[in-house]
């Protein structure tokens, strides 16, 4: 068995996954509540080469930008929007909301802001840092009419993403805890902002060049191995020239394995 | 030691210095990953093949996640699958539903007083003392004078170059004992066949 070769291979296929890891995070690093993904990897048995553990997705806060929309909320804390569809729950960070007609606020893929209805006849909106939703009413008059609530869950980290920034929860990580805003140790409701994807574009493109060079590095090593293989391969007629019998098989030969000794002779 | 017996042991030694390295080149994205190092020693019986471990520590990184951690100065503790208590260097942990916390491997983090529960927003300070809302529960179980960095990982300590540079330096010394031993394969063939060919 050509164990050099099989372990290289497994290196360029880790560098390969990292590079389509860091192409994903690219993509989206202009999506409000993106959160950067990390491939991981570790070592498996006696110089056998890498093994992909998993994908790690970092929860790290990003930073909140005034943007300007009529009903932008971001988060400053942990926690999610509920969100809801056709009967089907999802969670996400990207408070980029739009009115509908029948009143709720969507996201554009048309999931909708559970509890949150705003009345037809509402001029403006206003959120406060605690989730209390407040419109104003033809007439100068100011109504609260809702309470924004955020979902916690036990390990974030274990959410299955369906989207760019969509989240579904899993058994692993475990079920959304429904709290408020505002606390004291609670996160808080900045209205009129987005939470910018965590996405370093610096630090994704050096990450880049980094898995590139190590797949180049991975890559020599494959021809390295084979190379070998062929000289080996070569070698064995030579053997055969030797013997007048093959050899069972070249990893025998090469791994210091020498049938007769005082073999010089025809 | 037969010339061509030693021959086929350089082969095989350039051999497993290409595997060493192979797999060295490989585990340049592990986290906490040593690189292995072959040394040769060549005496009359032949050419011993020594493999050891660099322990030079490798370059921390910066994650942003809390329960990435990394040891300067020694190691931590998880339990792993089978119960066995396992040193680690670093390891990429997250919480699972019921608060303890868990690396892609499955292995739990230990603290003094057995697997650490905690709740998100946790954190874990440079001496392994873990906060729970500025209160301590626990400390990492760690080995003495070790301490642990949150929010880092630390990275192999693979060099992708200098590894890349063996990879050729074994494919040409395997080169070279094949060449060798051709040429003492085609020495003895003149020998036997020819210099000591008895004129009929």
């Amino acid at each position: 068995m050509n164990r050099a070769l099989y372990a290289a291979a497994t290196g360029m296929a880790a560098q390969q996954q990292t590079l389509d890891v860091i192409a994903d995070n690219l993509a989206n690093a202009d999506v409000p509540g993106f959160k950067r993904a990390a491939a991981t990897f570790g070592a498996i048995g006696d110089n056998l080469g890498t093994l992909a553990l998993g994908v790690r997705r970092s929860f790290e806060q990003g930073k909140l930008e005034k943007s300007g929309g009529p009903f932008d909320v971001a988060i400053d804390g942990a926690g999610f929007f509920a969100l809801e569809r056709d009967g089907r729950r999802a969670y996400t960070r990207s408070g980029s909301f739009a009115r509908s007609a029948d009143g709720s606020l969507r996201c554009a893929d048309g999931w909708r802001l559970r509890g949150v209805r705003i009345p037809a006849d509402a001029t403006a909106v206003d959120v406060a840092p605690d989730g209390r939703v407040f419109v104003d009413v033809t007439g100068g008059r100011r109504l609260e009419v809702a309470r924004i609530r955020l979902a916690l869950f036990a390990a974030p980290e274990r959410l299955q993403p369906i989207g760019s920034a969509l989240f579904a929860a899993t058994r692993e990580s475990g079920v959304a805890e429904s709290i408020v805003a505002g606390g004291a140790r609670a996160p808080k409701l900045a209205f009129g902002m987005l939470e910018r994807s965590n996405v370093s574009i610096i630090e994704a493109m050096m990450a880049i060049l980094t898995a590139q060079r190590a797949y180049e590095a991975n890559a020599k090593g494959v021809q390295a191995a084979d190379e070998m293989q062929r000289i080996a391969n070569a070698m064995q007629i030579i053997a055969n020239d030797l013997h007048g019998h093959p050899l069972s098989s070249t990893a025998e030969l090469v791994h210091g394995f020498w049938p007769n000794r005082g073999h010089c002779g025809r | 030691m037969d010339s061509i017996d030693l021959m086929a042991a350089a082969m095989h030694a350039a051999r497993t210095r290409l595997d060493v390295s192979a797999a060295n080149l490989s585990n340049a994205s592990s986290a906490g990953f040593r690189r292995r190092i072959v040394r040769a020693i060549v005496s009359e019986r032949g050419i011993a093949l020594l493999t050891a471990i660099d322990r030079k520590q490798g370059p921390l990184e910066r994650t942003g996640r809390l329960f990435d951690l990394a040891a300067v100065g020694g190691s931590f503790f998880v339990r792993d699958a089978h119960g066995a208590t396992v040193a680690e260097r670093s390891a990429s942990f997250s919480l699972d539903a019921t608060g303890r916390l868990v690396d892609e491997r499955g292995r739990t983090l230990l603290g003094e007083r057995g697997a650490l529960k905690v709740k998100q927003g946790a954190t874990i300070d440079a001496r392994g003392v873990v906060r729970d809302d500025g209160n301590a529960l626990d400390e990492i179980h760690r080995t003495p004078g070790a301490s642990v960095e949150s929010g880092f990982l630390e990275r192999s300590n693979v060099d992708s170059i200098g590894e890349m540079v063996d990879v050729l330096a074994a494919q040409r010394a395997f080169e070279t004992a094949e060449k060798a031993l051709s040429a003492i394969d085609q020495t003895r063939d003149k020998d036997v066949n020819d210099v000591a060919r008895v004129k009929a």
